[in-house]
């Protein structure tokens, strides 16, 4: 084991992962090479890597497109008005420019982690345990609040056959969904990246045909008045606020970092499956919100709550607009939640393997094949935050993990860029460094700003506890870049 | 001296698949990928299940490594962890150079080798899977082909005696080669049939199509019905192959 810094020549034995942690582990030896179509370990033992470029826009696009325009619409548009577009615009902004460092440490990094990989190896275990235990803890939240979102379009379908509950459905139906996506997950389902390609297939189809109708229609082609009304009624600070609120809707591009082990070629695949997800979901929820919004006027777009697309879809083309979205709004719900559980699963699987939780953790059970005790870990959580219907703290506490994590990329490349570690041979550079990430960085942190104060709350007591188990558990565990 | 084609010996290693009897004996003249592959589920990551079942699956290969040695056969081994066992049969097929990949079966006298043969194409590499794996047994090799309906006997000759002289060019004695020509049935049901005196198969994949993505690949249809080891000649991988 070596201590210190790498050797100046980088032809010495690269430094490796040390120390133990409360339980005697250690961290997992880091690989021997990494290829296009494989990772491969002392030689001798390879991990196929099975996701294309399809695949990997797949897990971004399935994960983002769910939450902004089948949730948020209703509520944005009640608390920015028309100018609600421009909070997704600044959403995808601030998400583009940490997709693009991302992506750079992607290339140098192509390990499963995500996030919680690059920071943990450029900026020390510290700062790792924070993001990852904070990574974990905000993809359930994000879990939930998806689980939420697929509650209300679930509740929306039994309201349109004309079941009237006297409880709301919402909550109930989102259990119930959890509880069978954590099933499913566990008793191993087959094909489940097929499907997803499948989902996000029908899913762009129809909301390319909505969003065309729509925008043609609300720029007058039909010969309809449009709602004229101030773009900013509830003034310019409600526009960040609600961008903070809505930033959630792009967390997914994140995800495609947390399987970067899965990914073909990821020099190139990587890069191109972040930051094109992002810039296409960008583009459907800027165009969803101003068609929306001038279908109905801001503050009857806000009555309608999380189902408001369906309201949408119903005023332009009746009852099968109404159906075809509300299949849509179960489709993509359910598609952004199961790929945050999954993601859930991966980040303890990258946590336990650098001892920074037990072995135990992402123990896999012989009959499924599948880590039960991780997609537990991640199962059980989400039920609780489900049965608090909150959905804008939930969105909030997701926003707020995933944020720190992307201020610290950011932070994490200007670092490796000046620090400049042998292994650190990344195949995509960005340009314009410091600048880009240090905006990306500030950006990243001030969103956070706008925030209510209950969910910055629980941000920051998350993150201190995940202080707390590391210096705890792990806190002799160093982890250091080695490839 | 013939070149030593090397054949891959794809095995689920952690399901407790082992190599039927004989199939050392009947590699021991060519050179063996063995690759133990595991197929993890898509929502396990496969690094965890390395993490978990490697020594396992490392001890298991070296068992059947050295099994298939005591034969006689020069060995290298692979271990991976995939989520498509295809995509990683495919890969080292590519990556090896693997003229032939075996579906193993049970073996015990090996009398007598069908060969079954489409047309001209890929015949090189059928002929160099041949020679390498039987020249040197006493095994009677059967060249065997179904003819098109507009196909005449004359032609169907013609293409089975140009393989048995490729075979004789390189010291096969002419004694152990047989021509046999079918018509009516279809090939598939031809060939089975043919293959019920047979102790083991050589036969070329075919152009993946339509109706082989729906009806799967002939080759593999008659290693199901067949029992008894069948070798898949693989076409000719071009270079650089887009995948994406």
């Amino acid at each position: 084991m070596v201590d210190g810094d790498v050797d100046p020549f980088g032809e010495g034995v690269p430094p490796e992962s040390s120390g133990r942690n409360v339980g005697g582990e250690s961290p997992e030896i880091d690989p021997e090479s990494i290829s296009d179509e494989a990772t491969i370990h002392d030689d001798e033992t390879e991990l196929e890597r099975t996701i294309g470029l399809t695949g990997g826009l797949a897990i971004g696009i399935g994960t983002m497109i769910g939450a902004g325009i089948f949730v948020f619409p209703g509520l944005a548009a009640g608390n920015a008005g028309p100018a609600a577009a421009l909070s997704f615009a600044i959403g995808g902004v601030i998400a583009l420019l940490v997709a693009l460092p991302a992506s750079e440490l992607a290339t140098a990094m192509p390990r499963s982690g995500g996030g919680y990989f690059f920071v943990s190896r450029s900026m020390g275990t510290a700062y790792g345990s924070v993001v990852g235990l904070g990574l974990w803890l905000g993809l359930i939240f994000a879990s939930a609040f998806y689980l939420v979102g697929l509650g209300h379009y679930a509740a929306a379908v039994f309201a349109e056959v004309g079941l009237i509950f006297s409880v709301s459905p919402v909550v109930p139906l989102g259990l119930v969904f959890g509880v069978a996506l954590t099933g499913l997950s566990i008793g191993g389902t087959e094909n489940t990246a097929k499907i997803q390609n499948l989902v996000v297939g029908i899913l762009l189809v129809i909301l390319t045909l909505f969003l065309t109708y729509g925008s043609l229609n609300a720029l007058g082609v039909f010969g309809r008045e449009t709602a004229p009304e101030a773009f900013f009624p509830k003034g310019v600070f409600s526009v960040f606020s609600t961008a903070a609120l809505v930033f959630t809707s792009y967390l997914g591009f994140a995800q495609v970092a947390t399987v970067a082990g899965d990914i073909q070629k990821p020099s190139r695949n990587l890069p191109l499956a972040m930051v094109g997800s992002v810039l296409v979901v960008a583009v459907f929820y800027i165009v969803t919100i101003f068609v929306a919004t001038s279908a109905f006027g801001a503050d009857r777009l806000s009555e309608f709550g999380e189902t408001a697309m369906v309201e949408v879809a119903r005023e332009f083309v009746g009852r099968p607009g109404a159906v075809a979205i509300l299949l849509a709004g179960l489709l993509a719900t359910f598609s952004s939640a199961n790929a945050s559980i999954l993601s859930a699963s991966r980040t303890v699987y990258a946590l336990s393997r650098d001892a920074l939780l037990p072995k135990k953790a992402s123990e896999i059970n012989l009959r499924y094949g599948t880590p039960h005790v991780a997609l537990l870990a991640a199962g059980g959580p989400i039920l609780l935050l489900v049965a608090t219907g909150q959905v804008e703290v939930l969105a909030e506490v997701a926003s707020f993990l995933h944020l720190i994590m992307y201020g610290l990329i950011c932070v994490a490349v200007i670092a490796l860029r000046r620090r400049d570690p042998p292994w650190y041979e990344p195949s995509y550079r960005i340009p314009v460094v410091p600048a880009l990430p240090a905006v990306g960085a500030a950006a990243s942190f001030g969103l956070v700003a706008f925030m209510r104060p209950a969910s910055i709350g629980i941000g920051i007591g998350v993150m201190l506890i995940s202080y707390l188990w590391y210096r705890y558990y792990a806190g002799t565990v160093t982890l250091k870049g080695a490839f | 001296m013939h070149e030593k084609p090397t054949i891959l010996l794809p095995v689920r290693i952690l399901e407790g698949e082992s190599l039927p009897e004989g199939t050392g004996k009947l590699l021991s003249n060519v050179r063996v990928l063995l690759l133990g592959y595991h197929v993890v589920p898509e929502q396990t990551a496969p690094g965890q299940m390395q993490m978990q079942f490697e020594d396992r699956a490392q001890d298991r290969l070296a068992e059947l490594e050295s099994a298939l040695e005591s034969a006689g056969a020069t060995v290298e081994t692979r271990l991976v962890f995939t989520h498509e066992g295809q995509k990683t049969i495919d890969r080292m097929i590519y990556e090896h150079g693997c003229l032939a990949v075996l579906v193993p079966d049970m073996v015990r006298d090996l009398d007598d080798v069908l060969v079954p043969i489409r047309g001209t194409v890929g015949v090189d590499r059928l002929v160099r899977v041949v020679t390498g794996l039987f020249a040197d047994t006493d095994a009677s090799i059967t060249l065997f082909h179904v003819a098109e309906p507009d196909e005449t006997d004359e032609d169907a000759r013609t293409l089975l005696d140009g393989v048995a002289d490729r075979l004789t060019d390189v010291g096969i004695d002419e004694e152990r080669i047989r021509l046999t020509i079918r018509r009516g049935d279809g090939a598939l049901d031809s060939i089975t049939e043919a293959a019920e005196s047979a102790d083991a198969i050589v036969m070329g994949e075919t152009d993946p199509s339509i109706a082989t993505f729906v009806f799967g690949m002939p080759a593999e249809k008659v290693a199901d019905r067949f029992v008894g080891p069948v070798f898949i000649v693989q076409r000719e991988r071009p270079d650089g192959i887009e995948r994406d």
